[in-house]
């Protein structure tokens, strides 16, 4: 068959047209999915799901999200290889995964970024792991301290609390704030709730130290003293039982809601208690111990981390960034240093110019003792087996079934699981070499005696 | 009758036992309902009524609008969807394939017939975190994880226990009738539909009901399984009420209480429904071995 001209043309003209979209011009504009394991409720979706389009227009990233969280959740699917690309991960797991080499080092996705500026000092190192890299970026981070009714402290006749109030002032305040009225021996209102697991926030604001990563159980005179005063406000009434409180089945904060307490313990920012309505509320920090200088509990609350297996570890950083930075469900976010953070939440909740929030916020920014909880106190490695052992004894603390004494005096049985802790560590096979040189020489630490 | 004297009459003893009889059986079922009851009082509650001491059990201005609030927390209408399609084809898939399996260990002679069903009962002793990741890991390689084929699909491979129940209700229909059906020229499938099937309806039916029940309230499957929004079972939307920026956030309990009564509804009259069936079908099930 014999082409006229125009045809000539016209068929690989065709052609060339039909290649230029067999996908290689597509790929430079598809967009990257970044898939985001993110803990969050029906409303916080639909806002992220809102939101998610602008970015994706700006960057040609699209976080897809995945909602439902759980750690057996996300083994499953570390497992199958199909880890998302956005996980959280607290201390432990985080360690645990940096060992494994199973989350991205952020120091090298992130070097050089801007974005480094803008995070408040310290936020790098709450995420770094034993071997110094950087695993993850905390999308929180907390102070605590004491909500408080005003109108009870007025009808009370009290002061209101200043910011270096103490232990003392506050036990005062709080044996005048408790009140039985029908005289049944049990108050309708107790002066405070300290709930347990921010004993550990006074132990640090009475001087106790205790090193980050440190192997075992320690309870230095400055802990031993809080657990007394701790135990003390239960055996006066000042403060609930805490096993009459477990029988109550209340969270602290409907406690406070409901007047069966007029002072409680919380962390801050706390958005339920800030959306609490009916109590005239004020937010005081913890109280000092004497002349001690003050030292306020901080937590990063664990934090986002990016998994080695993504296939595109730029864009996943750059969708953390934009998470952590500007999703609306974390904004006004405390680990950015670059915006004030209290303003935005006065701005949310306007009350909370009158209630002490900023001085709480800043004075934890001025004196930050850190984070002593739990999941920090201990190597990753030995915290379990050290806490199987003390949370029981706690607890029997806390119900007066044995003595300070006798918990320190359960120490060294406490720590005896350590040892072999380190040692089921060293015999994980993929362990990255920089984090065996740091379990051994932890475990050199111990049989060195660092634990007797 | 003679009776020993100072001893009451024979109708006041039975009296006496049954009046005792029912007052235990009423304080049980106080002790089982106070937490549906406070639920459903809970369910009508304003955010401070939920916690309030002392607590008001009939709330003064019952708070019906919980009950729609919670219809749009979530998409609600599309999860019961999802949570349909998954239940029913569980129910008819495990009443399939339990059905079948458990015909073919009462009525079939082959070799090692009891030992494959030790074999099938000792699998009962397996719990589900052991097959957890595996099952997962196979169902991510062939491309099923974040649709509902991971949580249909395996119950039509049969279930342990349901096999068991169903045997031991296949084992009390005579063989006559089987026997009446062989001479008339049909073959095992046909006396499975239409003899065995039809006279362990009981029993069916209590594999239904627990096997609805199972799946309808099944939390963790389509927690593992399922990751985008859209393809959420109604478990999974009850528990996105929770808040959760920082833990902090406001948990609005009476509307979690007013999702959780209507998502145990579908419970309730499928119970209601099948109850006469499933009580005869546990009893025969149970008994004959």
């Amino acid at each position: 068959m014999r082409w006229r001209t125009p045809q000539r043309w016209l068929v690989p003209g065709l052609c060339l047209l039909l290649m230029g979209c067999d996908g290689r011009e597509m790929e430079v504009e598809r967009t990257v999915d970044i898939s985001y394991n993110c803990a969050a409720n029906a409303a916080e979706i639909r806002a992220l799901e809102e939101e998610i389009p602008s970015f994706t227009a700006r960057t040609g990233i699209r976080i897809v999200l995945n909602p439902f969280t759980g750690q057996e959740k996300l083994y499953a699917m570390i497992a199958a290889d199909q880890a998302p690309d956005i996980f959280y991960t607290n201390t432990i797991i985080r360690d645990r995964f940096a060992a494994e080499g199973r989350i991205l080092n952020l120091q090298e996705v992130a070097r050089s970024d801007s974005f480094l500026l803008r995070l408040l000092p310290g936020i790098v190192e709450e995420g770094s792991a034993a071997d110094g890299g950087w695993y993850s970026l905390s999308n929180w981070s907390y102070t605590c301290g004491i909500y408080y009714d005003r109108d009870a402290f007025r009808a009370a006749g009290l002061p209101l609390p200043d910011t270096a109030w103490t232990w003392r002032e506050m036990r005062r305040a709080a044996r005048k704030l408790t009140r039985d009225m029908n005289g049944d021996g049990t108050p309708d209102r107790y002066g405070i709730y300290i709930p347990s697991h921010f004993v550990e926030a006074l132990e640090v604001m009475n001087g106790a130290q205790v090193g980050r990563g440190a192997l075992c159980v320690s309870i230095p005179d400055a802990s031993a003293d809080v657990y007394g005063k701790y135990i003390a406000l239960m055996e006066d009434g000042l403060m609930p039982d805490l096993r009459r409180m477990q029988a109550l089945g209340m969270q602290p904060m409907q406690m406070l809601q409901n007047g069966r307490v007029a002072m409680l313990v919380e962390a801050v920012p706390h958005q339920g208690l800030f959306e609490m309505k009916g109590v005239d509320l004020g937010i005081a920090p913890l109280p000092r111990f004497g002349n001690r200088p003050p030292r306020y509990f901080r937590s990063g609350s664990g934090g986002l981390s990016i998994s080695s297996s993504t296939d595109h570890p730029r864009e996943a950083w750059e969708a953390l960034k934009w998470i952590v930075g500007s999703a609306s469900i974390f904004q006004p976010n405390p680990v950015l240093a670059d915006r004030d953070f209290v303003a935005g939440w006065e701005q949310r909740y306007p009350h909370l110019a009158e209630t002490g929030f900023r001085e709480v916020w800043e004075l934890s920014l001025l004196h930050n003792g850190g984070d002593a909880r739990f999941f920090v106190r201990f190597s990753s490695w030995t915290a379990p087996a050290v806490l199987e052992r003390l949370q029981p004894k706690l607890d029997q603390l806390w119900s007066r079934q044995i003595t300070v004494a006798d918990l320190r005096e359960a120490v060294p049985q406490m720590n005896h699981n350590v040892g072999r802790a380190l040692h089921d560590a060293l015999g994980q096979e993929n362990l990255l070499p920089a984090f065996r040189t740091v379990i051994n020489r932890q475990l050199e630490e111990f049989t060195r005696g660092a634990c007797d | 009758m003679d009776r020993r004297p100072g001893r009451p009459p024979a109708n006041v003893r039975t009296l006496a036992r049954s009046g005792s009889l029912y007052f235990i059986l009423a304080g049980c079922s106080i002790l089982f309902l106070a937490p549906v009851v406070w639920m459903i009082s809970a369910s009508l509650q304003d955010q401070q009524g939920v916690f309030a001491t002392p607590y008001a059990w009939i709330p003064e201005a019952p708070r019906w609008d919980n009950y729609a609030t919670v219809t749009t927390m979530f998409p609600f209408w599309r999860y019961v969807g999802n949570t349909l399609i998954i239940t029913i084809s569980v129910t008819v898939g495990t009443l399939l394939s339990c059905s079948l399996v458990a015909y073919g260990f009462a009525r079939l002679r082959f070799p090692g017939r009891n030992l494959l069903f030790a074999l099938c009962l000792s699998t009962m002793m397996l719990p589900g975190q052991v097959t957890m990741i595996p099952l997962y890991v196979m169902f991510a390689r062939v491309g099923w994880v974040d649709t509902f084929l991971p949580l249909i699909v395996p119950s039509l491979f049969g279930t342990p226990f349901y096999i068991f129940l169903l045997r031991q209700f296949f084992l009390t229909i005579p063989r006559e009738f089987d026997e009446a059906a062989l001479l008339d020229g049909a073959g095992h499938l046909r006396i499975y539909w239409s003899i065995v099937l039809p006279l362990a309806r009981p029993a069916l039916a209590t594999v239904a009901l627990f096997t609805f029940v199972g799946a309808w309230n099944d939390f963790f499957g389509p927690l593992i399984y399922i990751n985008s929004p859209e393809n959420a079972t109604l478990t999974l939307g009850l528990n996105m009420l929770k808040a959760q920026i920082a833990g902090t956030g406001v948990v609005e309990w009476q509307v979690l209480m007013a999702g959780a009564l209507l998502v145990m509804l579908p419970n309730v009259v499928v119970f209601l429904l099948a109850q006469r069936h499933f009580v005869k079908g546990l009893a025969i099930g149970g008994l004959r071995g």
